[in-house]
């Protein structure tokens, strides 16, 4: 049974469709990313779905249940970490955790959870003290305190440092390890593609692909590079050696450098055909397609502006 | 249960290390005691305005700075996606800043009946005085609450909103030295109707039912268009 279902969701603030139409299916256990850039719908698209907003059109199931008639039952099964919240400056890590794993039927220890997510150090530091980084983990913290099935984090690694990005990145494998479905919001590349069984794009509204990042890089049919450097330039000939390879579109040698540019599953065929010649080369690099390009084939523009 | 009573604690830990709610209760206990060194048993003036000043700033500076604040962070936001209704922390709140008004109300006629020496007249009047003032300061806090975009905001509305109500409130002035015209209106202001019932059971005479009525018409009226207009994010 998928864990949350969305059909035909459509949301409009005055006369700005914000949601048009979206439908996914996010399955039991898996890591799923809604992409897309700012203003795409991503955060409003989540919010109908934990039962923050009504939608105009549509129809959501989050575990079979409705968000907004069903919405107490499932706010007991439903972990959130929103995006720009705060708590009281002067609420202690302890307290706080303490506070929100009273208002579930059953939560988790909240002394284990300080544990598992490196606060035990911070257990009675206010968290107007703390850094962006402890504070992210502190909210990942509380959205599982309730013992959730499911969890939503929203744009968890903005305005952390590259570091503690990486850090949380391995917290999320964590939360997904203990079996807990995730749906990550997020505008960060690197991130859906390190971290996502599944990517939903959004693109003003639209779902416009969805797939695992590695199938929708494949489908993307961009050209990309192969460079290498030539140990020995005496007596070959890389252009009349690699030109006519399948998926092959140019070949540029300048000195000892040599550029191969091409579709598809060309880079095998490029190692494959030098090997067999013996020819030595050092500084072989694989430009690959990235989920970057991928977006820009499908958006037509590309999401870090 | 176990929530509100969790929910309560940690609010009332929060109240406490907030230096504002502090200052609520030492400004009106430092004019009792400053100006108190003149006061005379029969003093009906002081302990008065002292007491209203207290439940003054309760109103129109703790309430809507903590509610707007929270609204700003996000956290009743926050607090709509967990079991808890975010209502429960708007009734917490109220609550606390009964509580605390309560606190100071008590602090203040302790000192100035146990200390300075003014008298104490019957229980029952001063706590129909009290209760209505209080209930209308709340409704007005409530309603900068719910109209203020930010903490900061609701902050610099109340601080604004306290001068020309204290004024007009016979608390800057008193009531017999200001125009006729400006003292009668001002006794119809949540702030002067308080003042003025509490200086009129301190007379002895009792508070007077129109004042009562007044301000029991603010506490509604005010915490209604509150409603209207309050959102939770």
């Amino acid at each position: 049974m998928a864990v949350i279902d969305v059909t035909d969701l459509s949301k409009r603030y005055d006369d700005h469709l914000v949601l048009d139409r979206v439908s996914f299916s996010v399955e039991e256990g898996e890591v799923f990313g809604v992409l897309g850039p700012n203003g795409a719908g991503k955060t409003t698209l989540v919010e109908c779905v934990e039962g923050l907003r009504r939608p105009d059109a549509g129809t959501v199931r989050v575990l079979g249940l409705d968000p907004l008639r069903q919405s107490p039952e499932l706010r007991e099964r439903v972990g959130v970490q929103l995006q720009e919240t705060k708590l009281p400056e002067n609420i202690r890590v302890w307290e706080a955790l303490d506070l929100y794993a009273s208002f579930y039927a059953r939560p988790r220890d909240w002394r284990r959870l300080l544990e598992e997510w490196g606060l035990a150090d911070k257990r009675d530091a206010r968290f107007g003290k703390l850094s962006g980084g402890q504070q992210q983990r502190l909210f990942i913290a509380l959205a599982l305190v309730g013992d959730p099935r499911v969890a939503f984090l929203d744009e968890l690694t903005t305005g952390l440092d590259p570091q503690a990005r990486r850090a949380t990145w391995e917290l999320v494998r964590r939360i997904r390890a203990s079996g807990v479905t995730v749906v990550l919001v997020s505008h960060f590349m690197d991130e859906v593609e390190e971290l996502c069984d599944r990517v939903a794009i959004l693109d003003r509204g639209r779902v416009v692909a969805l797939d695992s990042p590695a199938g929708l890089i494949e489908g993307v049919d961009a050209e990309h590079q192969v460079r290498f450097r030539l140990t020995d330039r005496e007596g070959t000939d890389p252009v009349g050696l690699l030109g006519g390879l399948p998926g092959v579109s140019g070949v540029t040698a300048t000195g000892d450098e040599v550029l191969v540019t091409g579709r598809g599953d060309f880079a095998n065929a490029v190692t494959a055909a030098l090997a067999r010649e013996h020819v030595l080369v050092s500084d072989l690099r694989i430009d690959r397609s990235t989920l970057d390009d991928a977006f820009v084939a499908l958006t037509g523009r590309s999401l870090q502006t | 249960m176990n929530t509100l009573v969790k929910l309560t604690t940690v609010e009332t830990k929060l109240l406490t290390r907030e230096p504002g709610s502090v200052f609520t209760l030492l400004i009106p206990l430092f004019i009792l005691v400053v100006f108190g060194r003149s006061i005379t048993e029969g003093d009906t003036v002081l302990l008065p305005m002292a007491l209203t000043i207290a439940i003054g700033l309760v109103g129109l500076y703790t309430l809507p700075t903590t509610l707007a604040t929270y609204r700003e962070r996000g956290i009743l936001r926050r607090l709509s996606v967990t079991p808890v209704r975010p209502g429960n922390m708007l009734a917490v709140q109220l609550l606390l800043q009964l509580v605390l008004t309560v606190a100071t109300t008590g602090l203040l006629i302790g000192v100035g009946v146990g200390v300075l020496g003014a008298h104490m007249p019957r229980v029952l009047p001063i706590l129909a005085a009290f209760l209505l003032g209080t209930a209308a300061m709340l409704a007005v806090g409530l309603l900068i609450a719910s109209l203020a975009p930010n903490g900061r905001s609701a902050n610099g509305v109340g601080v604004l909103l306290y001068f020309p109500m204290a004024y007009l409130a016979g608390i800057m002035q008193p009531p017999d030295r200001m125009p006729a015209m400006v003292a009668r209106i001002g006794e119809y202001t949540p702030l002067g109707a308080l003042r003025q019932s509490f200086h009129d059971v301190w007379s002895g005479t009792g508070p007077q039912p129109t004042l009562l009525v007044v301000m029991a018409a603010y506490a509604v009226v005010l915490s209604l268009v509150a409603a209207r207009f309050f959102r939770w994010e």
